[in-house]
């Protein structure tokens, strides 16, 4: 939580309100195989468009949506009211940061982030006495 | 895309979803409209006009080409699919540890009245990176014609 506060004091003005424009994509998160996977929804967003950090602790997900919009087109009824996307996680400790790996297929962004190899749960036997 | 337009914007983020019903509740509205769907409902849509077209955009994430059926009557477009969050989703997967599950799961449909006057022959759509885009143009007579003003 201090993370995120932190980075909100630093960022400037103009970047704070294209911030406020940004749409909070719906995730699914699960763990599984020593692997927490995020799933998120984002239509719209091309590879090109798509950001996805980690900084410390925290994750960014951040993505541009690029459609083709023709000239004089008015909008007559809109949900999706913002060209972008944006949603943060801090990351606990255990997560290797640097074997993240993601994935975009038809607007869903998939990543894979594993756990640190000494964190990973090891199922210990009991013998018989 | 439409960020100018700020129809449904009341300054409330949708991270406040659990305030909405409550104030929903203050300020009813009357009768809803027996097809309106609540606010967040998949799949989000967009409509814009063009003068000889309309045109709608459809964000419905992990959907492929043949996964959403469009459909005219009477001037009514019905959108209708099926995603599953998760596919290949197994009864052992169900017992993972789950933290969240935001993402729409499941069957749905949605419909949108049309302005009169569409030339549902001629209507196209496309698609690519979760987004349809749905292109459906005027009839000639009804586009809007520029008048000559002649030398008396």
């Amino acid at each position: 939580m201090n993370e995120v506060t932190r980075h909100e004091a630093q960022a400037n003005v103009p970047a704070r309100e294209r911030r406020s424009r940004a749409m909070r994509p719906p995730v699914d998160i699960y763990e599984e195989n020593d692997a927490l996977f995020v799933v998120a929804d984002m239509p719209g967003v091309t590879r090109e468009g798509l950001n996805v950090e980690v900084d410390g602790n925290l994750l960014s997900i951040e993505g541009e949506i690029r459609i083709d919009i023709p000239e004089g087109l008015t909008a007559t009824y809109a949900e999706a009211q913002a060209q972008r996307y944006e949603r943060r996680f801090t990351l606990s400790h255990e997560i290797d940061t640097a074997a993240i790996e993601a994935r975009l297929e038809n607007g869903v962004l998939h990543l894979r982030l594993p756990r640190k190899e000494r964190h990973r749960s090891r199922r210990i036997e009991i013998k018989a006495a | 895309m439409f960020g100018d337009l700020k129809r449904f914007d009341n300054g409330i983020g949708s991270g406040f979803d659990w305030f909405r019903p409550w104030l929903d509740e203050i300020f009813q509205e009357g009768a809803a409209d027996i097809r309106s769907v609540p606010r967040g409902s998949f799949p989000m849509i967009n409509v814009g006009r063009t003068d000889d077209a309309v045109r709608v955009y459809v964000l419905a994430a992990g959907l492929a080409q043949d996964d959403l059926d469009i459909s005219v009557q009477d001037n009514v477009l019905t959108l209708r699919g099926r995603r599953d969050a998760l596919p290949g989703e197994n009864e052992s997967d169900r017992k993972r540890p789950c933290f969240r599950r935001e993402r729409f799961d499941g069957e749905f449909v949605r419909a949108i009245s049309l302005p009169e006057g569409i030339d549902v022959e001629r209507a196209e759509a496309r698609c690519h990176d979760g987004v349809f885009e749905i292109h459906l143009p005027k009839r000639e007579e009804l586009k809007p014609r520029r008048i000559d003003i002649q030398a008396a």
